[in-house]
């Protein structure tokens, strides 16, 4: 026997560890493989074996795996309601104290390192831009506040005006993501590479997990978005993904100041 | 009860969000890792049995070895059999919770762990097995011809498993206690295990990104490890045991939990000094667990205020530590003690931990270090707390579980048998490392043509690994044996007062309580004494 309830729209919802029967969901398992397929394997295969066939094969069974469990994960947590709601805004920030973690490491890399050098920056290294991380910022509190706004259009249950806020600011993100491509392109050209000198390795690699976190959110974004076209919006998800772009908001003004204005 | 699907149904285990399937899955992995990294314990030990070569044909292969065996028994075996089973399967039940906060996050976890055992196993047998050790030091890593990516994937993959792990237990316990359950009405086990996830959640970060420099380092050029181009080598030993030490207390601080549980319930005693335990001790240990990893680096050439600053807090963690020992041995004094198998294993615990604990005071000091770090006294040392000390208490923590999760009682004279095997084998094999460890034995050497005059202890240290070795391939026979063809357990063997085994039959089914659980305001799970 199943325990349902309805919703105010009189969709069925599911609740979780209420039935009598075991709780099974195929999304996570889908998930892992896929992941174990995308990052391990394609990148062993890439980097430590150089088989490009290989590469090919596990980023083909990689990616539709992910995609496929993220959908499935969603659809699920759209329809079933955990035992105790509005959990995961709390799992959120614990989440990022792990993250802030991770940032730390690598900034505490880069003091080591700048810290023990007699000159800075170390030879090979370009002029860095000065306007574009600026314009970069702009974009990113911006988006910030545009958010914050989605937030609110749906706290007054007005979705359209939701969609058309988290619209605006999944531009921003990808104009920002389009402003470190464009950087990054530049300083390729100019041999500034992850393996120049010890500040490529730290701009690289800062920045680049930064850009990571970047595209990150975009997905978590896309993923709201995505059901909200069809009215499905579950509020707690949308905390979430807001709590985490504000988080790599934040990132983000410390990477500015390290890396581009000191 | 439940009317759940009898018999066994694969789809339902495999796709499963239920703690305590997801618990078993973990026992089942776990376990299966140290089996395999067991019998690499053997071998290492019949390799080190005399100088030359005995079973290996080369010293890589033996440094494969020693990185499967340390790997797997630390990341593979130790933290998710006590974050991962124990924590899944029990910590829920105590606190009265139908499951954890976010189950499909907690399937997420196994199937990560999962992934990482099969990339572990698949290095064993690719023509380039990583053989980095499981510390990964560059620049060797770096250099090596073995595949570290692996052994970084690997590390990722359990770290990544764990963060989430820690997220799901920490906001179930803060969110998901029973209504009425106070937080000075916990379990000890799952203050401990709530102390260890907040170890996990801040510390690995930081080993991932140090292996992901070192991945950087290796297959993209980069130079975060090499000084000529303004690196540093020993920031990735920082890093590194900037986790890899507080991930001794990830281990220790759950077994210690386990303990608790199994002696207050045998002595039908109350926690002794339950506060004083748990904001002392587990708090002593989570303020001071940061604090202390440049004990590792005594050798590496820091500056001396650190190495100083750093001995003294190492020395001060032996004062939390020590105080839940005392609490364990208090718990002791005036009870009724029924010895069972799992209280022989926590009997044993609490020898080998006063071993294993008073062994590291000298080791905690940096003149004692400068002579014994690279020496097998220091290989006897970590082997008495982590692999004896926390081993032991993860098997009294199954058989003391084991009638919950089978309905079945796993006891009998095998069980004994294979504990006196146990004992006095871990025994044989690690004092003589000890007496030859103060003499100079140097340790991680795949041979030792120059110190004959050690042959015949490690003949005895070899020996003393075959009892051991028999002892836990009896162990493993009697559980299976038990699992299915064991005596009928009553609901309450042990007349716990725990709510696991009061409020939940065995083993429980989907949902857990069969009626939604309140605590008063007088109830402890160690209400024996009045």
């Amino acid at each position: 026997m199943t325990a349902h309830s309805t919703t105010a729209h009189g969709t069925p919802i599911e609740h979780q560890g209420h039935g009598h029967h075991w709780e099974t969901s195929i999304a996570p398992f889908a998930v892992v493989f896929g992941v174990f397929f995308l990052l391990p394997l394609t990148f062993s295969m890439h980097f430590v074996y150089h088989n490009t066939i290989l590469t090919a094969v596990f980023a083909g069974i990689g990616l539709p795996l992910i995609l496929f469990g993220v959908a499935k994960w969603i659809d699920e947590g759209l329809t079933q309601k955990p035992l105790v709601a509005g959990l995961a805004g709390v799992g959120m920030p614990i989440f990022i104290v792990s993250e802030i973690f991770i940032f730390l490491s690598f900034f505490a890399t880069y003091w080591m390192v700048r810290l023990s050098t007699y000159s800075w920056p170390p030879e090979h290294t370009p002029e860095m831009p000065v306007l574009l991380p600026l314009f970069m910022t702009f974009l990113l509190i911006t988006s910030s506040v545009t958010v914050h706004i989605a937030e609110e259009k749906l706290e007054h249950g007005d979705l359209a005006a939701f969609r058309k806020w988290l619209v605006i600011t999944v531009l921003f993100g990808l104009a920002f993501l389009s402003c470190t491509t464009f950087e990054y392109h530049h300083l390729l050209e100019h041999d500034f590479l992850p393996s120049t000198n010890a500040f490529s390795m730290i701009f690289f690699s800062i920045t680049g997990f930064h850009a990571s976190h970047v595209f990150l959110g975009l997905s978590i974004f896309i993923a709201i978005l995505l059901p909200a076209l069809g009215g499905r919006v579950n509020k707690t998800f949308v905390l979430c993904g807001s709590i985490y772009w504000h988080f790599v908001d934040v990132v983000w003004i410390f990477v500015v100041s390290q890396i581009y204005f000191w | 009860m439940s009317d759940a699907h009898h018999g066994f149904n694969l789809r339902e285990w495999i796709f499963t969000t239920d703690h305590k399937r997801i618990g078993i899955l973990y026992l089942i992995g776990a376990l299966s890792a140290f089996a395999i990294a067991g019998t690499f314990a053997i071998m290492i030990r019949m390799q080190q049995y005399g100088p030359g070569m005995q079973v290996f044909d080369s010293g890589s292969g033996y440094n494969t070895a020693l990185y499967f065996h340390g790997a797997a028994m630390i990341l593979v075996f130790l933290i998710p059999a006590l974050t991962g089973f124990f924590a899944n399967y029990f910590l829920p039940l105590m606190i009265g919770a139908k499951d954890v906060a976010f189950p499909r996050i907690n399937a997420f976890s196994v199937w990560l762990f999962y992934a990482a055992i099969i990339l572990a196993l698949v290095s064993l047998v690719i023509p380039d097995p990583p053989d980095v050790m499981w510390t990964g030091y560059p620049p060797y890593s770096v250099t090596t011809e073995g595949n570290t990516a692996f052994y970084v994937f690997t590390v990722h993959l359990l770290g990544f498993s764990s963060i989430l792990g820690a997220i799901n237990f920490l906001v179930t316990v803060i969110y998901m206690r029973a209504p009425g359950m106070g937080w000075n009405q916990l379990n000890m086990f799952v203050w401990t295990i709530l102390a260890a996830f907040i170890l996990q959640l801040i510390f690995i970060p930081v080993l991932a990104s140090a292996v992901t420099m070192l991945l950087f380092d290796k297959y993209l050029g980069t130079h975060f490890f090499d000084p000529a181009m303004g690196g540093d080598v020993l920031l990735y030993q920082n890093l590194f045991w900037f986790y890899s030490h507080p991930a001794v207390y990830v281990i220790l601080l759950p077994a210690i939990g386990i303990l608790f549980d199994v002696i207050a319930t045998m002595g039908k005693n109350r926690i002794f000094n339950y506060k004083v335990c748990v904001y002392a001790g587990i708090g002593g240990v989570l303020a001071l667990a940061g604090e202390v990893w440049i004990h590792h680096l005594y050798v590496a050439g820091v500056p001396d205020w650190i190495r100083v600053g750093m001995m003294i807090t190492t020395l001060l963690i032996s004062v939390p530590i020590g105080l839940m020992l005392m609490s364990l041995w208090g718990t002791l004094y005036k009870a009724s003690i029924t010895f069972n198998v799992a209280m022989h294993y926590a009997s044993a615990c609490l020898f080998l931990l006063l071993i294993g604990g008073l062994t590291g005071i000298p080791l905690a000091m940096t003149v004692m270090t400068a002579n014994l770090g690279q020496t097998s006294f220091v290989h006897a040392h970590f082997h008495f707390v982590m692999a004896l000390f926390s081993t032991f208490a993860i098997i009294s923590g199954i058989y003391y579980w084991f009638p919950k999760m089978t309905g079945r009682l796993a006891e009998g004279k095998l069980a004994v048998v294979a504990f006196w095997f146990n004992i006095i084998g871990v025994n044989i094999t690690f004092w003589p490392l000890f007496i030859i460890g103060v003499q100079g034995m140097p340790r991680r050497y795949f041979s030792y043509e120059q110190f004959p005059q050690f042959a015949p202890y490690h003949h005895v240290a070899t020996y003393g690994s075959f009892l051991v070795a028999l002892g836990m391939v009896l162990t493993l026979i009697n559980w299976i044996k038990s699992a299915f063809w064991g005596v009928k357990s009553e609901a309450n063997p042990w007349h716990s007062k725990s709510l696991e085994w009061t409020h939940t039959p065995n083993p429980p089914g989907p949902g857990n309580f069969p009626h939604d659980v309140t605590v008063s305001a007088d109830w402890t799970p160690y209400d024996y004494v009045k």
